[in-house]
C-alpha cells in the first residue's frame, strides 16, 4: 500500500500537465469553433524554449530560484510571439469552413512545426531539471514526495480557478461568454468577435506552452512530445466533453488515476488507459461527462 | 441621416437585394413593409455589416459604413433587435442589456443613465432583470430585445419584424413602447420592418415597400392593400 501514494501523486503531477494541454484546446474549440491539432506544437514548443533560457541560465551561473519565472516567461513568450501570428494567417481562414478542412490545415500546421523544431532544436533530447532540484523532496508519514509534483498539482487547480474566475467576473470573459453564445449578435452589440478569437487563442497557446513548460523539469524534451501531448489533450478534452473547463479537469483526474491503477494491477495497459477510459466515457455519454448535445460551452 | 445608395448584396449569384437606395431621415419613424423572402432582413443585416455589399455604399451623417469595422455598428449608435430576439441563454437579462456597454467602454454614468432610461421605458424589465435570458417567454424576449438594441442606440434603431409571434396584448404593449420611444427620443431614427403594417399606424411618419429586393416608397395606406 505504501507504494500507492507516490503513484498518486505521480498521477495527478501527470494528469496536471495533460490538463494544461486540454483545457487550451477546449477553450479554442468553444471560442473559434475549430479542433486545433497543432495545439500539441504548442506544448512541445514551450518544452523547447524552457529548456533552452533554462540552460542558458543554469551555464551563466544564475540562481536555480530563476527557474521559476523562467518557465512562465518561456510560456509567455511563445505565447506572445505565436498566439495572435498563428490566428491571424492560418487559423482565422478556417473559421466557418468544414471541419475536415480546418484538421486538414491545422494538421499541416503540426508537421511544419514538427520539422521546424528539429530544424531549430535537433534530433536529440533535451533535459533541464533545476527547478526540480531546488524544490527538493519532503517526507510525510515515511512517504517521499517531490515538491515539484505537489507544485504542478497546484498550479492546475490554481489554472481552473482562475479560467472560471475570469470567465463569470471580468469583462474580457464575459465578451468570450457572449462571442461564444452567439457571435452575430456580439458583434452587432459591439464586441470584436475578431479580437476575442485572437485572445482567447493566445490564452490557449499559453496555456499549452506552460504545460509543456514545466513538463521538462521531470521528463525533458524530445521530438514527438508534442504528437503525445495532442492525442493525449484530445483523449482528455474529450471525456471531459468539448468546451467544458471543470470537464477537462476532471477527465485529465480519471484519466492521471486510471494510470495509477494499470501501472499498480496491469502495467502493460498503463499507455492505453486513457483511450480505454476514453472509449468507454463516450460509449456511455457521446458528448463527454460534462457536455450534452447542447450543452453550454466554456 | 442613414442612407443607401445602390445598395447590392448577391447570396451565391443570387442577387437578393437589387441597387436599393433610400433615406432614413434624422429623428423619423420609417417602417418597411414586404412579404417573406422580399430582403428586409438581409436589408438591417447589410447595414449592421454582417453581410457584404456587392455594389453601392451606405453611409450614416456622410460617413461611408465601409470604412466602419462589423462591431463598429454599435460604437456609432446604430442599434438592431434581430428577428428571433437572441439573448445571450447563460446571461441574466440585466447583463443582456449591459452587454454592449461592456463591449463599448461606457464609463459607469453613462451606463447608469441608458439602463435608467431602458427600465423606464420598459417598467416589466426591470421586474426580469435577474431571469437567465435563456428563460424568457418569446414576447418577453421581444421586449428585451428592443431594450438591449435601446442600450446601443444613440443615433439610429433597426428593428426586424418586431411584431412577428406576439400576442395581440403583447403587441399592442410593444407598439405603446414604440410610441413612447418616439416620444422621448426625438432624434433618434427609427426603421421598422414587417410584413404587415396594422400595429405602425401611430408611430409611423413614411412607409417602404420592398417586393424582390426591390424598394420603394409607398404610403401607410397603400401598403394596407
Ligand atoms: N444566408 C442566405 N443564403 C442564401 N440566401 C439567403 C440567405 N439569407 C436570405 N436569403 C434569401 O434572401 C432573400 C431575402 O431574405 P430575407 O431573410 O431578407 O427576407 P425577409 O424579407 O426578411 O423575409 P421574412 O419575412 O421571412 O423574414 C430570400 O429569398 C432568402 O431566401
Ligand atoms: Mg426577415
Amino acid at each position: 500500500m505504501d507504494i500507492i501514494i507516490p503513484l498518486l501523486v505521480d498521477g495527478l503531477a501527470a494528469a496536471s500537465l495533460i490538463f494544461f494541454i486540454a483545457v487550451g484546446l477546449t477553450l479554442v474549440f468553444s471560442v473559434l469553433r475549430v479542433l486545433n491539432v497543432a495545439h500539441g506544437s504548442f506544448y512541445s514548443i514551450g518544452a523547447y524554449v524552457a529548456v533552452s533560457i533554462g540552460g542558458w541560465a543554469a551555464s551563466a551561473g544564475l540562481s536555480p530560484w530563476l527557474s521559476f519565472p523562467i518557465l512562465l516567461i518561456s510560456a509567455a513568450l511563445v505565447a506572445a510571439l505565436l498566439g495572435p501570428f498563428i490566428e491571424a494567417t492560418f487559423i482565422r481562414y478556417t473559421y466557418g469552413k468544414p471541419e475536415a478542412l480546418q484538421i486538414l490545415v491545422t494538421f499541416a500546421l503540426f508537421l511544419i512545426f514538427e520539422d521546424l523544431q528539429k530544424l531549430v532544436f535537433g534530433v536529440q533530447a533535451h533535459y533541464q531539471d533545476a527547478a526540480m532540484q531546488v524544490l527538493g523532496v519532503s517526507e510525510i508519514g515515511g512517504i517521499i514526495y517531490l515538491n515539484y509534483q505537489l507544485l504542478l498539482i497546484a498550479l492546475a487547480v490554481v489554472v481552473v480557478v482562475s479560467l472560471r474566475l475570469l470567465m463569470r467576473h471580468t469583462r474580457l470573459g464575459k465578451l468570450i461568454l457572449a462571442v461564444v453564445a452567439d457571435p452575430e449578435v456580439s458583434v452587432t452589440l459591439g464586441i470584436n468577435a475578431r479580437q476575442v478569437y485572437s485572445i482567447a487563442f493566445t490564452i490557449g497557446v499559453f496555456l499549452a506552452a506552460l504545460g509543456g513548460a514545466l513538463a521538462t523539469p521531470t521528463s525533458g524534451v524530445a521530438p514527438g512530445l508534442g504528437a503525445e501531448a495532442i492525442v493525449l489533450g484530445f483523449a482528455v478534452a474529450a471525456i471531459g466533453g468539448l468546451g467544458q473547463i471543470e470537464g477537462a479537469a476532471l477527465a485529465a483526474v480519471i484519466v492521471g488515476l486510471s494510470r495509477v491503477i494499470a501501472i499498480y494491477y496491469a502495467p502493460a495497459f498503463e499507455p492505453v488507459m486513457p483511450y480505454l477510459v476514453m472509449l468507454v466515457v463516450l460509449l456511455v455519454r457521446p458528448y463527454g461527462l460534462f457536455g450534452t448535445a447542447q450543452a453550454r460551452r466554456i | 441621416m442613414l442612407v443607401l445608395h445602390n445598395a447590392r448584396v448577391e447570396f451565391g449569384g443570387h442577387t437578393v437585394l437589387r441597387d436599393v437606395s433610400f433615406e432614413l431621415p434624422q429623428g423619423r419613424t420609417t417602417v418597411m413593409i414586404g412579404r417573406n423572402g422580399a430582403g428586409k432582413t438581409t436589408t438591417l443585416r447589410t447595414i449592421m455589416g454582417l453581410l457584404p455589399l456587392s455594389a453601392g455604399r451606405i453611409t450614416i451623417d456622410g460617413q461611408d459604413l465601409a470604412e466602419v469595422p462589423d462591431h463598429g455598428r454599435a460604437a456609432l449608435g446604430i442599434g438592431y433587435a434581430p428577428e428571433d430576439r437572441r439573448m445571450i441563454p447563460g446571461f441574466t437579462v440585466e447583463e443582456n442589456l449591459l452587454l454592449p456597454t461592456l463591449a463599448l467602454k461606457l464609463d459607469q454614468s453613462t451606463t447608469r443613465e441608458r439602463l435608467g432610461s431602458v427600465y423606464e421605458l420598459m417598467p416589466e424589465l426591470r421586474e426580469l432583470s435577474r431571469r437567465p435570458g435563456g428563460s424568457l417567454s418569446g414576447g418577453q424576449g421581444k421586449m428585451v430585445a428592443l431594450g438591449r438594441a435601446l442600450m446601443v442606440a444613440t443615433r439610429v434603431i433597426l428593428l426586424d419584424e418586431p411584431f412577428q409571434g406576439l400576442a395581440p396584448a403583447l403587441a399592442l404593449n410593444y407598439a405603446r413602447t414604440l410610441a413612447k420611444v418616439r416620444d422621448q427620443r426625438k432624434d433618434l431614427t427609427l426603421l421598422v420592418t414587417e410584413s404587415s403594417p396594422q400595429l405602425l399606424g401611430g408611430v409611423t411618419d413614411r412607409a417602404l415597400q420592398i417586393e424582390r429586393g426591390e424598394v420603394m416608397e409607398t404610403t401607410l395606406a397603400e401598403a394596407r392593400h
